[in-house]
């Protein structure tokens, strides 16, 4: 039996509807700063793990392990609270005047999500044949030329199914920068919960706002895959 | 577009099919099944935290549930809340009574029942020792608090200039304001007695004398659950007479504690 009323007015104007709307304004901007950033970093390590310089390789294979390995909401902590220790206090004086809080959730998701596409992109390049390492080797190519305009390009088309869901993952890893006070989506549905207590309404809001959110990503991406793939093909 | 809005109109359907009835009577569903459970701070002393020792809840919320408990011959289950999931939890039928630092208020009283207020105290800051004199010193700074609390909506009232960072619970809120994140850290004057009580440096931090609102605490149950409410409340008025709620107050507040609270407040009847 169904008792429970929705009552959706509350949320769909009014100072509440403004709270939700700015909510997913930061969410939207934590997301997609931390997406840019974290395929940067990612495209880094990646070639790192794949250097001939054996000490790189090491420091590119602790990171990837390190950051893989450990809870997301524990690195969201360490960037916040741990980074205080080793930072020193002039830098900490400015950083808690200037909204830390969302430096250290964009800090913590971008190296928590490039671990994981650096792996892609390093499973991606290992998909294409050594020969055309070596054919761009001794065409001239400089070992990062080669990556950059031989190997790279055709090995992000192939990282592109797992790189979608690197980025889904991470804009809804984006709603643990609420414990660290960071007024994302989730946080505003809370705060409409616990001065409505209209919970219901507000997180079923913010569960479609994700829903949408995430369809948008993957159609994105898929759109950007089907340029990329057609322009293969005409040429 | 239309196959999108079929997966949005299924996904609102789920959403709502989850919501399950919960039965009204929980003094007798309580009683059949031997359990009350209680949903509990665990990480708020002296009110309920888990003692280093026996590794289990204590505290003098703990100690209230208990009694009302045993006065039904059941036993308990702590089950540990946050400010802001205790009344959804409530309200699901996760747990069946509340007994977490709640404070009382109209809003909050029109979605559950409250017991008589059992412990009464007030919202105040804990800051930097001599940083903060005047509400003043405190306008336009970044002040800290746990989310889903009543101490978030009442800085924000008396102090509408500062920023209001809330945390997932006091302990990070604390954290914060040992590293400069925040100037102040708010709630009731009992909890920041607790926490204050805790920290390992503190000599450094002070409760000035600012309190911004009063804050009754009750044990809360599901709306309308008249039968529950009525043997909760008897209840605590007989542990008021008997002397027990005073002892319950002098075992964690009293002069034997690192708190020193008076206790100003008797329990009463609501009028």
């Amino acid at each position: 039996m169904l008792t429970y009323t929705f009552d959706w007015s509350i949320i769909t104007s009014g100072k509440y509807f403004e709270w939700l709307l700015s909510g997913l304004i930061v969410t939207l901007k934590l997301s997609a700063l931390s997406i840019v950033l974290a395929f940067i970093l990612g495209l880094l390590i990646a070639v790192m793990r794949m250097s001939h310089n054996r000490v790189v390789r090491w420091i590119a294979h602790a990171y990837l392990e390190f950051f893989r390995n450990t809870p997301l909401l524990v690195q969201i902590f360490f960037w916040y609270f741990g980074s205080y220790k080793i930072l020193p206090s002039v830098v900490n004086d400015w950083l808690n005047t200037n909204g830390f809080e969302f430096a250290a959730a964009a800090t913590a998701l971008t190296i928590y999500t490039s671990a994981f596409i650096a792996e892609d992109i390093r499973s991606g390049v290992l998909s294409i044949p050594k020969e055309q390492m070596e054919a761009a080797r001794s065409a001239g190519f400089s070992y990062l030329r080669s990556m950059q305009y031989i190997i790279l390009p055709q090995a992000v088309r192939i990282t592109i199914p797992p790189l979608i869901n690197q980025f889904l993952n991470l804009a809804k890893n984006s709603s643990l920068a609420m414990t660290i006070g960071v007024m994302e989506m989730t946080y505003q549905a809370r705060q409409v919960e616990s001065y409505t207590f209209k919970g219901f309404e507000a997180f079923t809001a913010a569960t479609m706002v994700y829903l949408v959110l995430s369809i948008v990503i993957t159609v994105l991406v898929n759109m950007y895959n089907e340029k990329v793939l057609n322009l293969h093909k005409a040429a | 577009m239309k196959k999108l809005l079929t997966m949005l109109m299924m996904a609102a359907l789920v959403t709502v099919t989850v919501k399950a009835a919960v039965a009204a009577d929980t003094l007798a569903e309580v009683k059949k099944k031997g359990v009350l459970v209680v949903g509990c701070k665990d990480s708020l002393p002296p009110f309920g935290y888990v003692d280093e020792k026996s590794r289990q809840i204590v505290g003098y919320d703990i100690d209230f549930v208990n009694a009302i408990a045993k006065k039904m011959g059941v036993k308990v289950e702590l089950k540990p809340v946050t400010s802001a999931s205790r009344m959804p939890q409530l309200q699901e039928g996760h747990i069946d009574i509340i007994a977490a630092t709640m404070t009382k208020n109209a809003d909050r009283a029109k979605v559950i029942d409250f017991s008589h207020t059992y412990f009464f105290t007030g919202q105040k800051f804990i800051t930097k020792k001599g940083t903060v004199k005047s509400l003043k010193d405190l306008e336009g700074k970044r002040i800290g608090t746990a989310k889903g609390s009543t101490s978030e909506q009442n800085v924000k009232k008396a102090l509408p200039t500062s920023t209001v960072l809330s945390y997932d619970d006091y302990p990070q809120a604390f954290l914060a304001l040992q590293q400069g994140k925040v100037a102040a850290v708010t709630t009731d004057e009992a909890i920041l007695a607790g926490i204050l009580a805790k920290a390992p440096n503190k000599s450094q931090f002070e409760i000035p004398a600012l309190q911004i609102s009063d804050e009754p605490y009750g044990l809360g149950m599901r709306k309308g659950d008249t039968n529950f409410v009525n043997f909760v409340n008897k209840t605590i008025l007989e542990m008021e007479k008997s002397g027990e709620a005073a002892k319950i107050f002098n075992k964690w507040f009293g002069p034997g504690t690192q708190f020193h609270l008076q206790r100003n407040f008797k329990i009463a009847a609501d009028k």
